[in-house]
Formats: C-alpha cells, structure tokens, sequence
C-alpha cells in the first residue's frame, strides 16, 4: 500500500483519472449520439422500457457515495469488460446487414466499441497503482446470451447502449472521487451521507 | 354538489334548491344571507331557490320560523369549481440529493382543494414528503443513482366537487437543474479599460460540487447594445473579460450547469460594471488646457481653443442654436452667394 500511496503513483493516478474523465465525457457523448441513431435505424421507440437483460452491467446503484477506490475500480473494470463483449458481438451482428445505413451503424459502433476498451485499459492501469493488480478476463462477467431472435436482439442492443451512457456518466464520477482521494483535499472517498 | 353539515359546495352556474330543515313546502318563512333579508322572489314556497349562482353568492344562509324567528337550517354556500388539470414541475436542483416537485392549478377552484402525489421508480412507491413551506411542494431523496428506469410522478387534487390529475415521467438526469450562481461581482481592473474581473459562487443548494462539479455560462454586453457576449467555462468561479468597450457600463450574467448531465439555471440576478478609466487631469492653467486625456468619457467636452461662441451671444436653444458672431458670417456668405 505505500507505493500505491507513493507521490508518483498519486501523480499518476492523478493524470490516468483526469484523462480518464475526458474519455468518459467524449464516450458518453458518442453513445448519446450512437443511441439516436440506433433507435431510428431499428426502428425502435425511444421511450421503451426495456427490462434488465442478462449480461448487460446495470450502472445503478444505491451505495454510490460508501464505495472505495478499489470497490470502484473492480466494478467500472468489470463493466466496460462486459460492454467490450457486447459491443463486439452488436458489430458482428451489424455488419451482417446490408445498406450503407447499417453502415455508418457499424462504424459508430466500433468507435465506441475501441473507446470502451480504451477506457477499459486506463481502468486496469488505476487497478495497478492499487497494488490489487485487474482481476483476470474469466471473471469479467456472465456468457453473452445466444440465439436471439432479431427484434430481441435490437432490444438488448438499446438495454446495452442505454447502460453504458449511465455507466459513462457515473465512470467520470467514480474518477473524480479518485482523484480527490489523490489530491487528499478531503479523506479517501468518503462514505458522506447516503444519496 | 355535496352538503357537509354546515358546509354546501355548489359549482358556478348551477341552481341551488335549499330546504329549511324539516319545515314544510307551505310554511311560512324568512331567508336570510350573510344577515340581510332575500327578497320573497327567489322563493318557491318556503324553498330558497338560487339560479345560475355565482361566486359572490357564497356565503352564510339561514332559513327562520316565520312567526317564532326560530332559526331552523343554517349552512355556508362555497360556490367553486371543480379542479382543472393541475400543471406539476420536478427538478433536481441538489443532485444527487434528491428532486422535489411542485405543482398549482392553473385556475382557482375558489374552494378547498387536497392533493396526492405518487412517486414511481420502476416497481417501487417512494415517499414525497411535503414542505411546511411552500404547502404546494414535496422532496424525494434518491435512493439510486445512475439509474436507467424512469421516474413517475402522478399528481391528483380534488375537492368537493370533483378531482383531476396529471401525470409526469422522467429519466435522473433530465431534471437536473442547479440554482442560478450566487454572489456575482464584476469589478473593473485598475490600468485596464477594456477588462472586466467577475467572480461568483456555487449555488448553496448544490451539495457537493467537489464531485458533482458545475460549468458556467457567462454573458455580458453593454447597456447601450442589446447583442450578448457569451463564454462558456468549464472550471472555476471567475472570468476577466478582455474585449469590454473603454467607460461603457456592462450588464453581466452567470448560469449553471452540471458538468455532464440536465440543463442550465436560470441566468443570476444582474450586476453592472464599467471598465477602468484614467481619471481626467484638473485643467488650472492655460498651458495645462492642451494636455488630452487618454480614455474616452461619456459626455463630450470641446476643447477651449474651438470656443466660437459665449454663452450670452447665443440665440435660438436645441441643435439649433447660433451665436450672433456666426450667424453674422453666416448672412455674409449667403450674401455673396446670391
């Protein structure tokens, strides 16, 4: 722990954080913009509710404010590992379908797609100064349900999309409580009053 | 309508029959409203009929045995209305907090009205708790955060003669709107006439801007233009502002925003401030009156040396005033014109 708690390693959670906060932005934005398009391409209406699916993080949560650094981490990590799965296989399934519509799907897609293993990377690196180390890929989460029918699988690409915008938005958040942590302006991430 | 013991509610425009008590069609009795006799006309027997009532019919009724002036039915007529749709508002201005909703009717009912509100996240029922003040207001703490399911809020008023509701459905994030920043100043700086230092504070209702932290929106433009300048500020509570007009007094707002998620506030109230300028010199001897001053000012002096005219020499007033000496050259020009 003290090299966790070393002046380089808080420089460099420091700089990983605000980076990764940056990306979380641009991400959040992106899937924003891919989440427009998916429903218009699919034909779907933006005001279903579509119900927890299998496999897909759920970002809610109702103990924000007690988590650690480390609880944070494992579970953002443990996310955007689940996403990259998710998101891979929406592609391969995309790329499937013909018309330059689908098209531009496809490449918005995969822009998020490397934009969330990107952020993924800068999670297992936070994870290293931890002095935890990431957990192995095995457990990043559940199989990907198979033999979807179509209307099933558009559904669970907008429970997916919808997720990971939550997920973007809280990812900046968990960040910041890091960095602060870093800075040691206030205590390590403070359990404060529940939400 | 509905009758309480003591209490009658009637909606506008309805006829109004009132029996006295137990007293029979042919009995001999007086009406009396708010203490003053009504007239025999609006009798059907000894029933009180009141057509097509109005607001300012409301009041105490009392029926009395003719002869004995024993009191025999008393009631308060409300004439109101049934409520309208309510019009219902939830914002979150203390995320991640909680949000409140606020509601009224968009007409008066003119009578007591109750409302229920219900608060909806997916499967489960959340608890609104009312402000003491104001009455037409309530508070849900957050229980998650981050969530993808929709809020529903179901707001019904009713009163004694009907009831309405409306519904609103929300996401987390939609309603998050931070109050207006507080405490803005803008300051002019020393040595700058174009520069304009402002600095405000966080709204204090926001909770934790450490972690949830606010980008600001600033505009500003001189009294005399009505086109803004904006700057948009991601961090930090101050701005200089560098391209102000020399000694003209600005106008200067800020609003807030949360830095990924909801909308803008309200822009804050108002401060005004004009830019430094150089104080103008004492002029106390001739050869001080050619020195000029460096910043421009908002009423225009001549300089002494283009005095053409002393102040008793002048006739006419306005932009069309002349002074003797140049209406005499003047006259000599337009002679040798012609």
């Amino acid at each position: 722990m003290a090299a966790a708690d070393s002046p380089s390693a808080a420089l460099r959670r420091r700089d990983l954080c605000s980076r990764g906060i940056r990306l979380a932005g641009k991400m959040r934005s992106d899937v924003v913009d891919l989440l427009d398009s998916y429903v218009e391409q699919q034909g779907l209406d933006a005001s279903a509710s579509v119900a927890a699916v299998e496999g897909v993080p759920v970002a809610a949560t109702e103990h924000w404010h007690e988590q650690t650094r480390t609880q944070r981490l494992l579970e953002n990590l443990a996310a955007y590992r689940a996403f990259r799965a998710l998101l891979a296989q929406m592609l391969e399934e995309q790329q499937e379908q013909l018309g330059e519509a689908d098209a531009a799907l496809g490449r918005a897609l995969a822009a998020v797609l490397l934009q969330v293993s990107a952020f993924a990377y800068h999670l297992e690196e936070l994870l290293q100064l931890e002095s935890h180390g990431p957990p192995s890929e095995e457990v990043a989460g559940p199989p990907l349900p198979p033999h979807l029918g179509l209307f099933e699988r558009k559904l669970r690409g907008l429970g997916v999309l919808r997720e990971l915008a939550q997920w973007a938005v809280r990812s900046a958040r968990d960040l910041r409580q890091l960095s602060r942590a870093s800075l040691g302006s206030s205590s390590a991430p403070s359990p404060a009053e529940s939400p | 309508s509905s009758t309480d013991s003591h209490i009658q509610y009637e909606r506008v425009g309805a006829d109004v029959t009132m029996k006295c008590g137990s007293m029979d069609w042919d009995a001999a009795v007086t009406w009396m409203a708010n203490g003053t006799d009504i007239d025999k006309s609006h009798l059907n027997g000894s029933y009180l009929i009141l057509k097509n009532v109005d607001l300012s019919q409301s009041g105490q009724y009392s029926c009395y045995e003719g002869s004995s002036w024993h009191l025999k039915y008393q009631t308060s007529l409300r004439v109101g209305m049934p409520p309208k749709e309510p019009v219902l508002m939830c914002r979150s201005n203390n995320y991640p907090k909680g949000f409140y909703c606020s509601w009224h009717l968009p007409t008066p009912t003119y009578i007591p009205n109750s409302f229920d509100i219900s608060v909806i996240h997916g499967t489960r029922e959340m608890v609104c708790e009312k402000d003491v003040f104001p009455k037409n207001r309530c508070h849900i703490r957050y229980l998650q955060l981050f969530s993808t399911v929709k809020y529903k809020v179901t707001l019904t008023v009713t009163n004694a003669l009907g009831k309405n509701s409306t519904t609103l459905t929300f996401d987390e994030f939609a309603i998050v709107k931070p109050d207006p920043p507080e405490s803005v100043v803008a300051k002019p700086v020393p040595n700058n006439p174009r520069r304009l230092e402002v600095s405000w504070q966080n709204p204090s209702s926001w909770p934790d801007p450490e972690s949830f932290p606010l980008k600001f929106f600033l505009r500003y433009r001189p009294l005399i233009l009505d086109q803004w300048q904006h700057v948009e500020l991601s961090d930090g509570t101050s701005h200089t502002i560098t391209d102000a007009y020399a000694g003209k007094e600005y106008i200067i707002q800020v609003a807030a925003k949360d830095n990924d998620i909801g909308t803008w506030s309200d822009w804050s109230v108002a401060v005004h401030a004009t830019p430094w300028t150089e104080e103008p010199k004492h002029l106390t001897t001739e050869a001080q009156v050619t020195e000029t001053t460096s910043a421009s000012t908002s009423s225009f002096m001549p300089p002494p040396t283009t005095k053409i005219c002393d102040k008793g020499a002048v006739v006419g007033s306005g932009t069309v005033a002349v002074c003797w000496t140049a209406g005499l050259v003047l006259a000599a020009y337009g002679v040798l014109f012609i």
